[in-house]
């Protein structure tokens, strides 16, 4: 009987003595930071903050101390889609995230108590800061980084077609000055902003359809402007082609003029060779051209009246010779 | 028999002991052990079986190095094509000139610093969607349309890739990008129309220039061969002519040296085949290999002495 309540009581023993052990140690994880409080008033710690590399097994006292974890790693904030109007009156919505991280996990607890509160009130503060910056300056600020010049063939651009203007400060720039005006409100709440981006900026609805018909209308100039090109040079090739025909063909005139006046020239001077070498040449060559003359060119049609008096119907009247 | 409880509770420690003792490393995967919530210091690279302290005393994550992960944006993974309002938003991009273009894209990146990837970011996914779309709006938010849809592709995932691998950097993701891969670019469905518009007239000018190239290379060659044959011709010609010259004297100045040694008879012996001929009824050659008959002109033959006769002829007869 004895024995087996002394057994009990050692079991208890254990027992408890093990909740008290197990209640007095805790383990700081790599992603915690950790502190200890004790009726509400911090104790130990911050262990494991960042920039320490503290985690590990620790004590604390048992029962009457609460152990408080806060994450250690760098920590997402991501913004709601916010309706700004740009400087220059645009119509736009900006959707924003950033990176940041609990510093001074004791301010955290005291002003914010848990990552809900800190993430309502990063909207709060991330939020006015970047409508404050945005609503300050012209929507391309917010669109545009680096300052460069577009690259497209020639053929391809049109005059008036949109281009890539200057800006002054653009987007980087801008979310430097949101952030930078973010963190001198954030300290407060032991609060650190790494980085602050604009994720999305994207046209208001009402304003997407004038900015699709601006680019509708920049097309079908382009469009036009292939198509009288593309006229205008084809009437100039077929221009080409009718002065080249011209040239062509009268080259080919003006070369056959010149063989054949060669050709009659010379002829000419064969024939005066030939004919002109002395007066009973001449005559003789009248007389045969005559002669020849004569055989083509009459014909049935022609009637001849000849006197008997003639070279040939002499001998029809009488057949002595004539006298010398 | 408290000793049988106290003996198989003993036992199943011991085997629970034993069995969270090993972990195996698979190769691809890198072990991060922390014990006590500590990290030991590097990670665990070389697979097989390995040894740790019990009890979640350590604790094993294992994160797989080889893998490689995409992150899409702007449509769906399994259809490739955007399905809901948030992949058109996540798409819709605002151009440097202002304009606005639906562009898609994938990232694909491996995790290559286990530690970084687990321990220094929180939600690392979620990060990195967000760093992709930023990162991508800034670099086609310093292009024109014009350049995002043609020429601007390469250029713009070569920027993509090394602007989000600096930002990962900077961020200690612990994740190594591989690729970024411009999927669809293409102008607002809208507005898509008048950008086909375009290129439809750019090849219309090109077939228009192509079609009047055609026709003078159907033209001008043509008509060089027929200015060649005019030429050609005038040649013949030439020759013709001279030949026809030539021959022509040659044979008078023989007729006129025959007619030279007898001048009066040849004389009147041409003049009289002449005037037979010309009076004669005679065949002629029709160039048809036969013969035309054509009869000689009229004849009228009066006597010297009978003057005063032409009157009487009727000769406006045989006049046209």
């Amino acid at each position: 009987m004895l024995k087996q309540f002394t057994s009990t009581f050692i079991g208890i023993g254990i027992f408890i003595a093990a909740i008290t052990f197990f209640s007095a140690v805790y383990i700081v994880d790599e992603t915690k930071q950790v502190f200890v409080t004790q009726f509400g008033d911090i104790i130990s710690g911050p262990h494991n903050g960042p920039g320490k590399d503290e985690a590990g097994l620790y004590f604390r006292i048992p029962f009457i101390t609460k152990v408080h974890e806060f994450e250690k790693r760098y920590l997402e904030w991501d913004g709601d889609p916010n309706e700004v109007t740009t400087k220059d009156k645009r119509f736009i919505y900006i959707d924003t995230y950033a990176r940041w991280r609990i510093v001074d996990a004791e301010m955290f607890y005291k002003n914010l108590q848990d990552e809900n509160s800190a993430k309502l009130r990063l909207n709060d503060i991330l939020d006015g800061a970047a409508r404050n910056v945005v609503a300050a300056n012209d929507l391309k600020e917010v669109i545009r980084s680096h300052q460069r010049e577009s690259i497209v063939a020639d053929d391809q651009v049109l005059d008036g077609e949109s281009q890539l203007v200057t800006f002054e400060q653009g987007r980087s720039k801008l979310a430097q000055l949101v952030m930078e005006d973010a963190n001198k409100n954030v300290p407060q709440f032991g609060i650190k902003l790494l980085d602050f981006r604009f994720k999305r900026i994207n046209y208001h609805e009402d304003v997407q359809k004038t900015i699709f018909e601006r680019m509708i209308s920049e097309r079908s100039r382009i469009s036009s402007r292939f198509r009288s090109e593309g006229a205008g040079e084809a009437a100039k090739i077929l221009g080409t082609q009718q002065r080249e025909l011209k040239e062509i063909t009268s080259k080919a005139y003006l070369e056959k003029q010149q063989i054949m006046g060669e050709a009659d020239a010379k002829a000419v001077a064969i024939y005066a060779e030939a004919f002109d070498q002395s007066t009973e040449a001449r005559e003789f060559y009248e007389f045969l051209k005559t002669m020849e003359t004569m055989e083509t060119t009459l014909s049935k049609e022609d009637t001849l009246i000849f006197s008997t008096d003639s070279d040939f119907f002499r001998y029809l009247k009488r057949s002595a010779p004539t006298k010398e | 028999m408290n000793k049988l409880i106290l003996g198989g509770v003993g036992v199943v420690l011991v085997g629970m002991g034993l069995m969270s003792s090993f972990y195996k490393v698979n190769p691809g995967e890198h072990a991060i052990v922390l014990t006590m919530g500590r990290y030991i210091g590097k990670p665990i690279t070389e697979e097989g079986l390995k040894f740790n302290w019990p009890f979640g005393i350590d604790r094993v994550t294992k994160v797989n190095i080889a893998e490689v992960r995409p992150a899409v944006f702007g449509f769906d993974k399994a259809t490739g094509r955007p399905r809901t309002t948030a992949h058109r938003e996540t798409s819709q991009i605002v151009t440097g000139d202002l304009n606005i273009a639906s562009v898609e894209w994938s990232t694909q990146y491996r995790v290559d610093k286990a530690y970084e990837y687990l321990f220094k970011v929180r939600s690392a996914v979620e990060t990195f969607r967000d760093m992709n779309e930023a990162v991508m709006r800034e670099v086609v938010g310093d292009r024109t349309i014009n350049e995002v849809l043609t020429v601007g592709r390469t250029e713009i995932q070569q920027e993509v890739k090394e602007k989000l691998q600096a930002l990962a950097d900077q961020y200690e993701l612990g994740i190594r990008l591989t690729q970024v891969i411009l999927k669809d670019v293409n102008p607002p469905v809208s507005v898509k129309q008048s950008w086909n518009d375009v290129n439809q007239a750019q090849q219309e000018k090109s077939s228009m220039i192509n079609k009047a190239e055609a026709e003078k290379n159907m033209i001008i060659p043509k008509a060089k061969g027929e200015a060649e044959r005019t030429i050609e011709d005038a040649r013949g010609y030439a020759i013709e002519r001279e030949n026809n010259a030539q021959g022509d004297a040659d044979l008078f100045k023989q007729v006129f040296s025959a007619y030279q040694k007898a001048p009066e008879v040849t004389r009147k012996r041409i003049y009289l085949e002449t005037i037979g001929k010309v009076l004669a009824t005679q065949q002629r050659d029709d160039g048809k290999g036969g013969f035309v008959v054509e009869q000689g002109p009229r004849k009228i033959i009066m006597d010297e002495d009978a003057k005063g006769m032409l009157p009487l002829l009727n000769l406006n007869q045989g006049a046209k």
